[in-house]
């Protein structure tokens, strides 16, 4: 019953919607300009009415429909045009529409990463361009994590380190891969006995870390005024044991899931430094993860801190 | 650019951080069994031999051969044995000694528990909406037997401590009958791994406590038995590889414990557990009883519906102790729609409204639902941690869990008595939109299972110990509140709980005050 959906959504979110910001996020291949900000302003709506219990996939009326929705404001600013740093804090509220748990909401967890563009070859035809991005999260609110499927989070600090490389055609269609490790820390339960294929006497539980994989086909249209984009991320965690049988899962779960996405994004040229984007996302095979579907809508805003200094 | 080589820098920290922090961090030793040294024990009891016996009708109904000679030939062939096996022990076998300890009652208690979490799982809906309940006739087919709930594990628990603690009696008997002499009175040059003591060595007690342990948790988890095979002889290995004993020791202790275990096992045949759980009508049949006497009764509240509560005639099962279920039986509910009951539904929807991160933990604490080792399993976990505490030897710990697992079983069945004979409706239904943080079960709302076990618990542990009296009373009463905030419960479900909980502790605390023991 419980699902890293979070953490996927906050992925979801730096993957593929904001990724749409020509302002980036740690999993895009864009960076900003030194001293350009930019802000983003995302809202998610994450609903499923199936979850695979282990491998199972099954419905449970005592949930209905899980809604996870997420408000994620984000900044990212240039401190040189190679160098970028990013940070978000979503505010998320869970809900089922069955049973008679209740819902939980508030703020989740804390992200910053820094991004690195160390190599980029041009040529007439196009340019192959790498990052790299590091990246470290941690629950800034008292969320329990050991109430799935509401938990806001996993309740533990993440270190992601990734690599991206991305090619693009003159012509604007683009093809870019990424692949991150996410190193998981523990997370603390409000009970000292837990059973995960076998007895656990602590309150601390081990998140399994997980891999996680990218990749998306986009282009960009009328004088790269809009961006489409469509991907493929998977998501596989190292170790954990499955959701037992009509039972709640847990942090110490075996989370894994293969997503595809869509995502749009609009620039209006009479709106300068404004972008418009909308994203979908479907969850098309998982184990101990809800059958999700995600709509995300939102708005950037990205401008200079400082004026360009003039050429000597 | 310098900036540049700033960044590479941080890059390549940054880099080696994660590396420092991934393999130190991999190293997640979380414990999977509770820690404790072995200890020299507070006390030999000499005169365990001659308490009251819980059960059995005698201490020598299950007899055992008389050991040979101390200083027979074939008594130093097992010293021998011993000794070579000792000389080329492996470090995974000095681990195992060290883990079962000199005193395997808490390490069996472990695994019971451990059983409990496994099979506390509830059955799923089938696809067409219906429920199949595990059947103990065909333990493997899906659902699995058991479903270890509170009152399946909490006559787990009773069963398996009584057994070990009328086989110990026994045990002490023959212990002091025969004299054999401690191993290390007889060969000082044995190595012992563990502390050891001037018990006589015939039989052993570990192996009566293994014995006995493995032949209940093998009926009680019946797809277990390989498992507990495999524990049972890890455990009776490690008597030989501490240097405590000789093979025949465990060989005799081994005989009088799965003797023991079979009069016991008589007994749960036949104390009605199997009819428990109720076919609709009967259950039916209960319900509209209540109804009719009191204008309420509870009905699941689940999607799709459970057509049947959690074993409605646990209530009939035969008690330990408790002689007359109906004068521990709480008083009459509010009627719900009265002040009183609109003053206990207020409280639940102002906690529901503005709980606190105290009041969470706490119902978080003593939630104890699914995948748990349930209330009662909770408590033998408290009460284990005093038998190291207190240095306990193996027949004292064994009295100790077997008074309170009695009492708390005793509990349970005056609780479900309570439970299907008010059939009071949980908050989620008579409250309308109330929703809470823990699941609410399938049986009826008063009174608290929570709370009765804790009470129960508390009393017999406080008489055991009464230094800890206001630590387990204090649990007790947060087990009880636990309820209350976690929504699954009104005040006075659980008021009146501890009430009957303590009420039937008296019974079993009254044997326990006259076995014997000093």
């Amino acid at each position: 019953m419980r699902f890293k959906i979070y953490y996927f959504l906050f992925l979801v979110f730096l993957i593929g919607t904001a990724n749409l910001l020509k302002a980036q996020t740690p999993s895009d291949a864009l960076m900003m300009e030194k001293n350009e900000l930019c802000i983003a302003m995302i809202y998610q709506q994450d609903t499923w009415d199936e979850y695979w219990e282990g491998s199972l996939l099954r419905e449970n009326k005592n949930i209905g429909v899980l809604t996870r929705n997420t408000i994620l404001p984000m900044v990212a600013y240039g401190i040189t045009s190679k160098f970028n740093i990013i940070a978000a804090l979503p505010y998320v509220k869970t809900e089922a529409s069955g049973g008679q748990m209740v819902g939980a909401s508030g703020l989740q967890d804390f992200g910053i990463f820094a991004k690195y563009a160390p190599y980029e070859i041009k040529k007439e035809s196009g340019s192959l361009s790498t990052f790299v991005t590091g990246g470290f999260s941690l629950p800034v609110s008292s969320y329990l994590s050991d109430y799935m499927p509401f938990s806001l989070g996993l309740g533990t600090q993440e270190f992601s380190l990734r690599g991206i490389a991305k090619y693009e055609h003159k012509s604007g269609i683009y093809l870019r891969g990424s692949y991150a490790y996410l190193h998981r820390t523990t997370t603390e339960a409000e009970r000292d006995y837990y059973y995960a294929d076998g007895s656990y006497y602590t309150t601390t539980m081990d998140v399994p870390s997980a891999s996680n994989a990218e990749l998306a086909l986009g282009g960009w249209l009328f004088n790269r005024a809009l961006q489409l984009e469509a991907g493929y991320v998977t998501q596989t965690s190292f170790s954990g044991d499955d959701i037992r049988i009509q039972n709640a899962g847990q942090p110490t779960n075996k989370m894994d899931m293969a997503t595809i996405n869509g995502r749009l994004r609009y620039f209006p040229s009479v709106l300068k430094g404004i972008s418009i984007m909308v994203g979908y996302t479907d969850v098309v095979s998982g184990r101990n993860v809800g059958k999700s579907t995600i709509l995300s809508g939102g708005l950037t805003y990205q401008f200079m801190l400082k004026k360009p200094q003039s050429q000597p | 650019m310098t900036f540049n080589k700033y960044i590479y820098r941080f890059c390549f920290l940054f880099a080696l951080l994660s590396v420092v922090i991934f393999t130190q961090s991999c190293e997640k030793d979380l414990p999977r069994f509770v820690a404790f040294e072995p200890y020299t024990y507070a006390g030999l009891d000499d005169d365990g031999g001659t308490w009251k016996q819980v059960h059995m009708s005698s201490v020598e109904q299950i007899k055992i051969d008389a050991p040979t000679d101390p200083f027979s030939d074939a008594y130093k062939n097992e010293i021998a044995a011993a000794k070579a096996a000792i000389a080329s022990m492996t470090s995974d076998e000095e681990d195992a000694v060290k883990y079962w300890g000199n005193n395997p009652i808490i390490r069996w208690n472990e695994i019971a528990r451990e059983l409990a979490a496994k099979y506390n799982l509830i059955p799923p809906p089938n696809a067409d909406g219906t429920y199949t309940l595990p059947d103990p006739a065909n333990p493997s087919k899906f659902p699995y037997f058991p479903f270890a709930h509170p009152p399946y594990s909490s006559r787990a628990y009773a069963y398996m401590s009584v057994a070990q603690f009328d086989a110990l009696i026994a045990t002490w008997h023959y212990k002091y009958k025969f004299g054999r002499p401690a191993l290390h009175k007889i060969d000082g040059t044995i190595k012992q791994l563990l502390p050891s003591s001037d018990l006589p060595s015939y039989p052993s007690d570990g192996a009566v406590v293994t014995a006995v342990s493995r032949e209940i948790l093998s009926a009680l988890f019946p797809l277990e038995k390989e498992y507990l095979k495999s524990k049972s002889d890890e455990a009776k290995e490690a008597l030989i590889l501490s240097g405590l004993h000789v093979q025949s020791d465990v060989t005799a202790g081994d005989s009088l414990g799965r003797g023991v275990a079979k009069v016991l096992l008589q007994r749960a045949a036949g104390d009605g557990m199997k009819f428990a759980q109720t076919p609709k009508p009967i259950s039916d049949s209960i319900k509209n009883a209540a109804f009719v006497r009191f204008g309420w009764q509870w009905t699941n509240q689940e999607s799709p519906v459970r057509p049947v509560g959690l074993t409605p005639l646990f209530g009939k099962v035969k008690t330990w102790s408790v002689t007359d279920l109906v004068a521990v039986r709480p008083p009459v509910p509010p009627t719900i729609g009265s002040a009183d009951f609109n003053k206990a539904a207020d409280e639940l929807k102002n906690i529901a409204d503005n709980i606190t991160a105290e009041q969470r933990k706490v119902a978080n604490w003593w939630s104890d639902g699914f995948n748990t080792t349930t209330p009662p399993g909770h408590w033998n976990k408290l009460a284990s941690d005093y038998l190291v505490k207190y240095k306990l030897n193996p027949l004292r710990s064994a009295r100790t869990l077997a008074y309170m697992n009695m009492a708390v079983q005793d509990a349970g069945i005056s609780c479900w008595d309570a439970k299907y004979y008010y059939h009071y409706p949980r908050p989620i239904e008579a409250i309308p939109g109330f929703k809470g943080i823990l699941g609410t079960p399938n049986f009826p709302s008063y009174t608290s299972g929570h709370s009765t076990f804790s009470a129960a618990a508390a009393a017999v542990l406080a008489y055991i110990f009464p230094a800890e009296k206001s630590f387990v009373d204090a649990w007790a009463l947060e087990a009880a509140e636990s309820r209350i905030y976690g929504g699954i419960h009104y005040r006075f479900d659980s008021e009146a709980g501890l009430v009957q909980g303590t009420q039937v502790a008296e019974y079993t605390i009254n044997k326990a005050k006259v076995d014997g023991a000093k």
